[in-house]
């Protein structure tokens, strides 16, 4: 991974890959002379085959302010639509020239899939319930500004595990970073045995866990999903919500993170969504840097190979 | 033509093999002497002379079994002739060592009328080469809500009743389609799927929370297994269940021989040694229904075979454009083209098994399941034989398959088994791969019919 042009997960994300982007992120933020230079005449095309607001306007943000031209693949009205094999529509985005593609898509592996069939680098944006990566990364910049050295902290995961590229990502990069990464759900929703994903620490009872957590992440508690694999979405919130009787167990020095967009009032609180603890719009943020840093490491070096 | 007889009299002497017959309990060096298609003689070792009249095979080093049948195959005819057609599906199944083959009902539109039945053995007909029985649909559509034209197609030649693919929906329907037909030979063959894990596209396990892929756990499978095995109970009809492949649906056989059930199981080579974590780079190409589980899982699949809980191997021979597997998970087909490397994987997979048991499992045990001909090599039996040569290395190219379908989890792997003879009703259509003395050879004579 550390060698590849693409960036689908953090499977083999390790210390040293991820505390270089988030230096790099954290000049970005500091300022960055010419900034708009690094990636000038790039082409990044984002392919957003699911509803997303946020990500995309995030990694446009940051192919802008590097200079790199963002162009919007309409995925609902295109030729994959249309029936053209995927092989055949990556060919033709090469041949336009673009240099990376950020692909979000409701089916896991699809970024992978896309990577063996185009030349320039992939960005996964997110891929169904696996994988996050640029959140997983934002999310570890957000607890090493807060924190420094993460040995020795602990980060607690609370929510539908299970169905969440977010907490895959970040939890992977939390851990890579040294955290102590603790995933809290009801057993149908964590991983079946820890260590989860080989790893992390699994819990089932929330109010056990925030008294020893330095930074608590809640979850979207995903109400459009399928019955049929998901309790109530009131249910859920009841035992895993961050309410302010909860979030009163935490230390003083803990923090609340959330992937956003949040559903106030189910899993977390209306009035801790800005509140002191809070570290959510900081997320943000650190987004737009951190996907600032990942685009510049993979095509900001690249000697660019023009299709004829 | 060197070394190609189209002499298509049935007359032939076999001379010097390892005849190895589990009905006869007979592995010895023996000659079978063959006229007019049947199987007359069996003769201790290799007699120089027998009758200068008739062609004379040397089958020295080779073990000769009764003719293999594979009773779980896809040939895809009607409906999806670019994944696969009766006269390849059969090339595919000589050059793989069958003789026979039971074809599954769900092509497009599904075996489910006596009319279709027909059109499938005459198509068989005219392809020659390997025998090909038809499987009819339990339910109209393959839908599980309306029983289908059961007596008509077991008429017409259907040896069995599947809705395979997926699991019949309604208990009702299954229930009254044994019922309607607990006079007949036929048994019903299940496929064990809950259908209300449809959305999973592989094993629940480690692998899968680690992808966020939707899984499908064993009990999806036992549950569906136990309820079938309850009506073959309820309905006393002869029951099998197709491809098992979780450890707790060998557990449900296990009860099921206790309580004297008459059940019998089968199990593909892929599920007998490859475990779910191929797929942890994302590779759709090995997704295949029921999944490929945990490797205790196929542990216990080779238990359950060592036991004789299960006792019929199948190569559930599924057939795609390479294109058709080349796509993201939720829309990749789903299965492997098997044919053509099911009987030295098997053997791969179970290098402790008595010879015995593996030609019973290839080709006693099918046989008895589909109540078809062959099975043995006791005199008066059809000259339906398999010939094998048990070390003789060899490595799987799928651009060499006589299979339109190229995509096997068994690609690039070596395997010491390697079938070398296909011989039916006397007559030989497979020799080294060669098929040149078969129908098969003219597969474009279809095309003007």
């Amino acid at each position: 991974m550390n060698a590849s042009r693409h960036l689908l997960d953090l499977d083999d994300a390790d210390h040293a890959f991820i505390e270089a982007l988030i230096a790099r992120a954290r000049q970005f933020k500091a300022g960055v002379p010419n900034e708009s230079s690094r990636l000038r005449g790039r082409i990044v095309v984002g392919m957003f085959f699911e509803p997303s607001t946020r990500t995309t306007m995030s990694f446009a943000v940051a192919a802008q302010r590097l200079g790199a031209t963002w162009l919007d693949f309409r995925a609902e009205s295109s030729s994959l639509a249309k029936g053209e094999s995927l092989e055949d529509t990556m060919r033709t985005i090469r041949a336009l020239g673009a240099d990376a593609v950020v692909v979000r898509h409701a089916e896991a592996g699809f970024p992978h899939l896309l990577a063996r069939h185009f030349e320039g680098s992939v960005y996964n944006a997110g891929d169904g319930a696996h994988a996050h990566p640029t959140q997983g990364l934002l999310d570890a910049m957000t607890l090493a500004e807060e924190f420094g050295d993460l040995h020795g902290r602990r980060l607690v995961i609370a929510g539908d595990i299970r169905h969440s590229r977010v907490a895959r990502s970040s939890a992977q990069a939390a851990a890579a970073l040294g955290a102590t990464v603790t995933l809290c759900g009801p057993p149908s929703l964590i991983p079946a045995t820890a260590p989860g994903w080989g790893f992390a620490e699994l819990a089932t009872d929330l109010e056990s866990v925030l008294p020893t957590a330095d930074a608590v992440m809640l979850l979207r508690i995903q109400q459009e999903r399928a019955a049929g694999d998901m309790p109530p979405p009131a249910d859920l919130a009841r035992s895993y919500g961050l309410t302010a009787a909860r979030a009163n167990a935490l230390p003083a020095h803990a923090i609340i993170m959330h992937p956003g967009p949040v559903n106030r009032g189910l899993e977390l609180d209306s009035a801790l969504v800005h509140g002191a603890r809070s570290r959510i719009e900081r997320q943000v943020e650190n987004g737009v840097y951190m996907r600032m840093a990942c685009l510049e490491r993979n095509l900001g070096a690249q000697t660019r190979t023009r299709v004829a | 033509m060197i070394g190609v007889n189209l002499d298509r009299s049935g007359n032939r002497d076999f001379v010097g093999g390892r005849v190895v017959d589990p009905g006869l309990g007979l592995d010895a060096i023996r000659t079978i002497v063959v006229r007019r298609g049947k199987v007359v003689a069996l003769l201790e070792g290799a007699p120089a002379a027998i009758d200068a009249e008739c062609e004379r095979i040397d089958c020295a080093g080779m073990v000769l079994c009764p003719g293999f049948i594979d009773p779980h195959v896809h040939l895809r005819e009607p409906g999806d002739l670019h994944k696969e057609t009766v006269a390849s599906g059969l090339a595919a199944a000589a050059a793989g060592g069958f003789t026979a083959v039971a074809a599954m009902p769900n092509t497009r539109p599904p075996i489910d009328t006596p009319d279709r039945v027909a059109a499938l053995v005459r198509e068989a007909k005219a392809a020659g080469g390997p025998h090909c029985y038809p499987i009819g649909a339990v339910s109209v559509g393959r839908e599980g809500l309306e029983i289908a034209a059961l007596r008509g197609m077991a008429a017409s030649g259907a040896v069995a009743f599947s809705d395979d693919g997926a699991a019949t929906r309604s208990l009702k329907t299954l229930y009254n389609a044994a019922r309607y037909t607990a006079d007949l030979p036929q048994p019903f063959l299940s496929h064990c799927e809950d259908p209300s894990f449809a959305d999973a596209v592989m094993h629940e396990g480690a692998t899968s929370e680690k992808l966020g892929l939707a899984g499908s756990p064993p009990v999806a499978e036992a549950a569906i297994a136990a309820r079938d095995i309850l009506v073959a109970q309820a309905t006393k009809k002869a029951w099998h269940l197709c491809h098992v492949s979780a450890a707790q649906t060998v557990e449900v056989l296990r009860w099921a021989r206790a309580a004297c059930i008459a059940v019998t199981a089968e199990v593909t080579p892929h599920h007998l040694q490859l475990d779910d974590e191929r797929l942890a780079g994302f590779q759709a190409r090995d997704r295949v229904n029921p999944p490929l589980r945990s490797a205790a899982d196929t542990a216990a699949l080779r238990q359950a075979v060592a036991d004789g809980v299960i006792t019929v191997f199948a190569s559930d021979h599924a057939p795609h454009g390479a294109d058709e597997k080349d796509a993201p998970f939720a829309h990749a087909c789903v299965g492997f083209t098997g044919l053509e490397v099911a009987v030295a994987a098997t053997f791969h997979a179970l290098p402790q098994l008595p010879l015995a048991v593996m030609v019973a499992n290839f080709s006693t045990n099918p046989a008895a399941l589909l109540h078809v001909p062959g099975g043995t090599l006791a005199p008066g039996s059809p000259a339906d034989i398999t010939g094998l040569y048990l070390q003789r290395p060899w490595t799987v190219e799928p651009r060499d398959f006589r299979s339109k379908g190229r995509v096997t989890p068994f690609a690039g792997m070596t395997f010491a088994v390697r079938p070398a003879l296909v011989v039916v009703g006397g007559n030989v259509i497979m020799r080294d791969g060669d098929l040149s003395a078969s129908a098969l050879a003219k597969p474009a004579a279809k095309a003007k019919t």
